[in-house]
């Protein structure tokens, strides 16, 4: 009978009065509808009951949204026209304690101190609010229907408006006591305890007071983030801008100012349970100090957009690069640069969908900051994250990473003026800013960021091929130094050409070699003075037309001739961006198979090294080129049993001359293209070379490129180093030892990585989306890390498991995004505060100043740091000792315990108190 | 296999690297894999290339194998020759033992600094095991460091040629079982093939000024 099909059935026979009777076999016929109704509700009551908290929550009953523990199951009816709703609530795991005050409360079990309890209620669709009499009928057929079913559940129903979230209620208790439930507000009544304590002995007292503290963000006149952006930063004589900032000193408020993701604290502070004998005693605990407290809880309030899954409602570096990426999938389109930025007419550039178009005066001055202003690096600072290499994009303090970063606070990319800068960088021969003017290009980063690189690294060339040429005129010492070397090459007709390029005098990659030969070469790392005039072993300088040296090798004499060796200057191997290295190997793919193929470029550097070591060393053999520059393929003859290709016995000590050996077997080989190159070089020192790298010509060609980017190649390589850089600016902020963050970033980073190598077409627009509300996700938590890292600094544990309760609870949010069960629920969970805490807590509420003090109402007393309680509730609670109890045999503790006869809750300030009783009466 | 048809179809491409100090035999090991002989050769000025069809695992594969110079003199070069290498070919003479220890001192750091791929293969090779009278670099030393290091390791001899065509045959195979290079060994091909080439040309190779 107890089904859900038959309360179905007799709804519909509810709609038709008159021909009920016919519908069934039941004799109902006499029955009422009101009696009817009465055994509908305990027929889902009994079912109910007879399956318990466990086969119900198999059933499925819902859990609370505010509650670990609390769950519901609801069953409808209807009577009179009217359809009603009836709640069980119970907990999953009856410890059979009493509630405990720290826990989230239902409503209803904080007001009365139940545990289980049905509500029965008219169904929110229909509107109907009941008024007094209506609702004191409905609860008696509930509490019929109870006791019919010797239920001893408490069961409430609601009246009036669900604002005054009154209640009346009823709980029979066996035969003999019924407790009677009654919650209301009071409005703006005063009221005093000690009015309470008046007729009553023995009270028990327990007290719940809430702080907060005064909110971070408590200025109203925050309207538009954007305008207040643009102002901070881009203007800094503007009004907002003296304001300080919560995350003023926070690594990404260069570009942002975030809004503080922690609004706030609130402290509970329990006092449970006291025994109040008089009303003196009563009206000291008004005054109780929150400090007295047994218990504290802390909980954060965030911000409602922390949890606000809608893009556009947060600004940051992820909603940026989320037009960026439009930006580029727009760009795959437009062909040239001017169909997609357009200078004159800013309206229909494609990057500023909603933002904030900056005046030109503006753009001079970022142009300027960037270029100007910048330092010049030496090197990058390496406090990047470990991965960012992965990603193809720019060091964070370059040049081209900030004007990314730039662009991506713009809303619009400023390419042309941008070049433009760079171009007279160049033909002014200033050297590039935020660019290390020296080292290997870094083939890791993205192709525009090597681009300038190079120019960087051909920019100082041109400069000290200037420098030479003047000096060369002017100054006095380096007269001496190209007039002795004019003297000794005297004769030689090559010489007439100037050192004109790119010479710039170092042995560089020679400079690695000292480990792992024992010859003893000479390194010269700064070599302008050629050493030719001190040397000790140099017997014949009139034969010498040594040209080029920097320095003589000790050990080493040359074979066929008793002079000692030495070492060249030599030409520092080329720079190659990524696309000259792509272009080489391509061309050597085509040439394809052919066996003796060697690269070009490596050939034209063996071909100056022994040009230049001609000329140093004007006596040497191919075998004293190969002793110096490929040692291993020279093979010293053992002292003892070996003969010598010169056909001299050995035996001698090694420095004596000539040396014994011979070159190794693949060196001698016929045919062996080594010789072949050296017989064909003539002998030119380094600095009267053709240049290996003609930074004239590789600087014009570095701005042709940047000067005819499509602008889908630099996009792609705006969206990969605007991505790296702002994770780095991020990464940079200090948010505590939260072992999640730093776990979450580095998921972004591999993310990252992978999802920014194929940019290669559309497809992976919907990727990179993706992958900007990743970032997103991220930056957020970050936001929050770092914001409560600097709130709670002085007690790490509490923002280290505030940040870690809330990352559980978000993550799941993270990726499904959609779930309604899940995105509804708050984060509430509260904290408890270590005693050693306290004095940190405590001092979040500093004490009010002057303008706050509005706020003040009539105290009530418990003052933390002179704050009120922005609530407070007190349970009193009279137990007496209760015989005859003899009906309730399903509680068997009962006839010998104190029961709980009277229980008032007050809750709330004295200008809004709501008032819940509980009474057991002897019916 | 047929490595003289350069048009030939192929499933997946894969780049591979060799590396090592001058004079190991890297050379000598890419000419017994690819052509099947052993003879002397010139010491590399600078990179070789060659290519090689093979069909493994049902795969056919075109395998563009990079062979570097030891010499320091180059080696500023060679950063071009990391990028996007699939499979990375460290090769020492066990008859020198200077040939060993600069694989940890000088070439994996290099590989560090320059490899593009974090997903890709090493693999350890000893070579010249024909010489055994005058090894000096034990089987145990080559597995130990190939164990802390995280690399694959055999030992081979490009003139007897033995272990020369498994040493690249598990490189491959480890690399089609590793799904990230795998994906970019078929990517590779759409990639050259359609969008890469036209904007290349016209950004680079365009002479100015
Ligand atoms: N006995 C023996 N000799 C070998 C073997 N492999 C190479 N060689 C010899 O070792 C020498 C160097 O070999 P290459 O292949 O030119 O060495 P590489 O590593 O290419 O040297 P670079 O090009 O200078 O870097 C040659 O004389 C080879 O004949 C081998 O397995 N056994
Ligand atoms: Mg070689």
């Amino acid at each position: 009978m107890a089904s859900s099909s038959n309360s179905k059935a007799d709804a519909d026979v509810d709609d038709e009065v008159p021909e009920e009777a016919l519908e069934h076999f039941d004799d109902f016929t006499l029955a009422s509808s009101w009696e009817r109704f009465i055994s509908e509700i305990e027929a889902v009551c009994r079912l109910w009951m007879a399956d318990g908290p466990k086969n119900l929550l198999e059933k499925g009953a819902v859990l609370l949204v505010c509650s670990s523990n609390l769950y519901k199951v609801k069953s409808e009816m209807k009577y009179a026209l009217k359809s009603y709703c009836m709640e069980y609530y119970f907990e999953s795991t009856s410890d059979g304690k009493a509630i405990e005050w720290n826990s989230n409360l239902h409503d209803l079990q904080l007001c009365f101190g139940v545990k289980e309890f049905l509500v029965i209620a008219p169904q929110s669709a229909s509107g109907v609010v009941l008024d007094a009499p209506e609702a004191s009928k409905l609860l008696s057929a509930v509490a019929i229907a109870l006791s019919n079913c010797s239920s001893l559940w408490p069961a409430f129903v609601p009246v009036h408006d669900p604002s005054r979230k009154a209640y009346i209620g009823i709980q029979n208790m066996g035969t003999v006591f019924t407790r009677r439930f009654e919650a209301d507000k009071i409005g703006s009544q005063a009221y005093s305890t000690s009015d309470l304590s008046l007729h009553l002995f023995k009270v028990q007292f327990a007290m719940r007071l809430t702080y907060r503290t005064v909110p971070y963000d408590d200025d109203d006149d925050i309207k538009g983030i954007d305008a207040e952006l643009t102002n901070s930063r881009e203007n800094p004589s503007g009004e907002t801008s003296n304001r300080t900032q919560w995350d003023d000193d926070c690594s990404w408020s260069e570009w942002y100012s975030a809004e503080d993701p922690v609004r706030g604290f609130e402290l509970i502070a329990i006092l449970s349970d006291k025994m109040v004998e008089s009303s003196m005693e009563m009206a000291e605990l008004e005054n109780a100090s929150p400090h007295e407290a047994e218990k504290w809880l802390i909980s954060p309030s965030f911000s409602p957009n922390l949890l606000e899954g809608s893009k556009g409602s947060r600004i940051g570096f992820s909603s940026q690069l989320h037009l960026l990426v439009d930006a580029l999938e727009m760009s795959f389109e437009a062909q040239f640069m001017e169909d997609f930025v357009s200078v004159e007419n800013p309206g229909s550039d494609n990057l500023n969908s909603s933002m904030v178009i900056p005046p030109p005066t503006v753009i001079d001055r970022v142009m300027k900051e960037l270029f100007h202003e910048g330092e010049q690096l030496t090197e990058f600072s390496d406090g990047e994250h470990k991965t960012s290499r992965y990603i193809k994009g720019a060091p964070l303090e370059s040049l081209f990473a900030q004007f990314c970063l730039h662009s991506l606070w713009f809303g619009n990319c400023h390419i042309r003026e941008y070049v433009r800068e760079v171009r007279w960088c160049w033909e002014e021969s200033q050297s590039l800013p935020r660019m290390p003017a020296n080292g290997l290009l870094d083939l890791s980063t993205c192709l525009i960021n090597q681009k300038l690189h190079m120019l960087a690294i051909c920019i100082e060339k041109k400069r000290q091929l200037n420098e030479d040429f003047q000096d060369c005129i002017g100054s006095e010492d380096h007269t001496d130094y190209s007039t002795e070397e004019e003297s000794v090459a005297g004769d030689e007709t090559s010489n007439k050409q100037k050192p004109i390029e790119n010479f710039s005098g170092k042995v560089d990659s020679f400079s690695i070699s000292d480990d792992s030969h024992s010859s003893g070469r000479i390194i010269a790392r700064d070599g302008r003075k050629p050493e030719d005039a001190s040397l000790p072993t140099d017997k014949k300088p009139s034969e010498c037309t040594r040209r080029g040296s920097a320095g003589s090798i000790d050990s080493m004499m040359l074979l066929k001739s008793y002079q000692s060796m030495h070492a060249p200057y030599t030409q520092e191997a080329p720079l190659m961006t990524e696309d000259m290295h792509e272009e080489r190997l391509q061309a050597v793919e085509a040439f394809g198979d052919s066996f003796d193929f060697s690269a070009q470029l490596e050939k034209d550097i063996l071909t100056s090294d022994m040009s230049a070591f001609k000329a140093a060393n004007p006596d040497a053999v191919f075998e004293d080129f190969i002793r110096w520059h490929s040692p291993g393929d020279w093979e010293e003859d053992d002292l003892k049993d070996s003969v010598s290709s010169s056909g001299i016995n050995t035996g001698k000590p090694k420095d004596n001359w000539p040396p014994q050996g011979h070159l190794s077997k693949r060196m001698s080989e016929q045919g062996n293209l080594w010789r072949k190159i050296w017989d064909s070089v003539p002998a030119l020192p380094a600095s009267e070379q053709k240049p290996l790298l003609d930074p004239n010509r590789e600087g014009e060609k570095v701005l042709h490129y940047l000067e005819t980017l499509r602008p889908h190649q630099l996009l792609e390589q705006m969206v990969c180093t605007a991505f790296r850089a702002a994770a780095d600016t991020l990464n940079q902020t200090s948010y505590g030892e939260m072992e999640q963050m730093v776990t979450k970033m580095d998921q972004l980073y591999l993310t990252m990585a992978s999802g920014l190598k194929p940019l290669q077409d559309s497809e992976t627009i919907a990727d990179l989306r993706r992958l900007s509300v990743v970032f997103e996700h991220v930056e957020k938590l970050l936001t929050l890390a770092a914001s409560l890292h600097r709130k709670l600094l002085r007690a790490p544990r509490l923002s280290k498991e505030i940040f870690s309760d809330f990352y559980s609870f978000y993550i799941p949010r993270m990726g499904t995004g959609l779930k309604e069960d899940v995105v509804n629920k708050e984060f509430d969970k509260k904290l408890e505060v270590r005693n050693h805490e306290r004095g940190v807590v405590s001092s979040m509420f500093s004490p009010p100043t002057a303008n706050q003090s509005w706020r003040k109402v009539l105290s009530m007393g418990n003052l933390l740091n002179g704050h009120e309680p922005i609530l407070r509730e007190i349970i009193f609670s009279l137990c007496d000792k209760v015989n005859g109890n003899h009906y309730a045999a399903r509680d068997p503790n009962a006839s010998q315990t104190e029961m709980q006869t009277y229980r008032m809750y007050i809750c709330g300030t004295s200008n809004d108190l709501r008032v819940a009783l509980s009474v057991v009466s002897c019916d | 296999m047929d490595s003289a048809s350069s048009q030939a179809e192929f499933d997946y491409l894969f780049k591979l690297l060799m590396i090592g100090d001058s004079g190991v035999g890297k050379s000598s090991l890419l000419l017994c894999f690819t052509v099947d002989t052993f003879e002397e050769l010139s010491p590399t000025i600078g990179v070789d290339f060659k290519v090689k069809y093979v069909t493994l695992d049902g795969k056919n594969l075109k395998l563009a194998i990079w062979d570097t110079a030891g010499q320091e003199r180059f080696r500023t070069l060679t950063s071009s020759y990391y990028r996007g290498a699939q499979g990375i070919i460290m090769v020492y003479d066990v008859t020198r033992r200077e040939t060993f220890t600069n694989l940890s001192e000088v070439w994996a750091r290099e590989v560090d600094l320059y490899s593009t791929n974090q997903d890709c293969i090493k693999m350890l090779v000893g070579n010249k095991v024909d010489k055994e009278g005058e090894r000096v670099v034990t089987k145990k030393e080559g597995l130990d460091f190939a164990r802390e290091y995280g690399c694959l390791f055999i030992e081979c001899s490009a003139k007897t040629r033995i272990n020369v065509q498994n040493c690249f045959e598990e490189l491959v195979l480890k690399i089609l079982d590793t799904p990230s290079l795998l994906a970019e060994g078929s990517k590779g091909l759409k990639k050259n093939i359609f969008k890469d080439k036209p904007p290349q040309a016209d950004a680079s190779t365009s002479s100015c000024c």
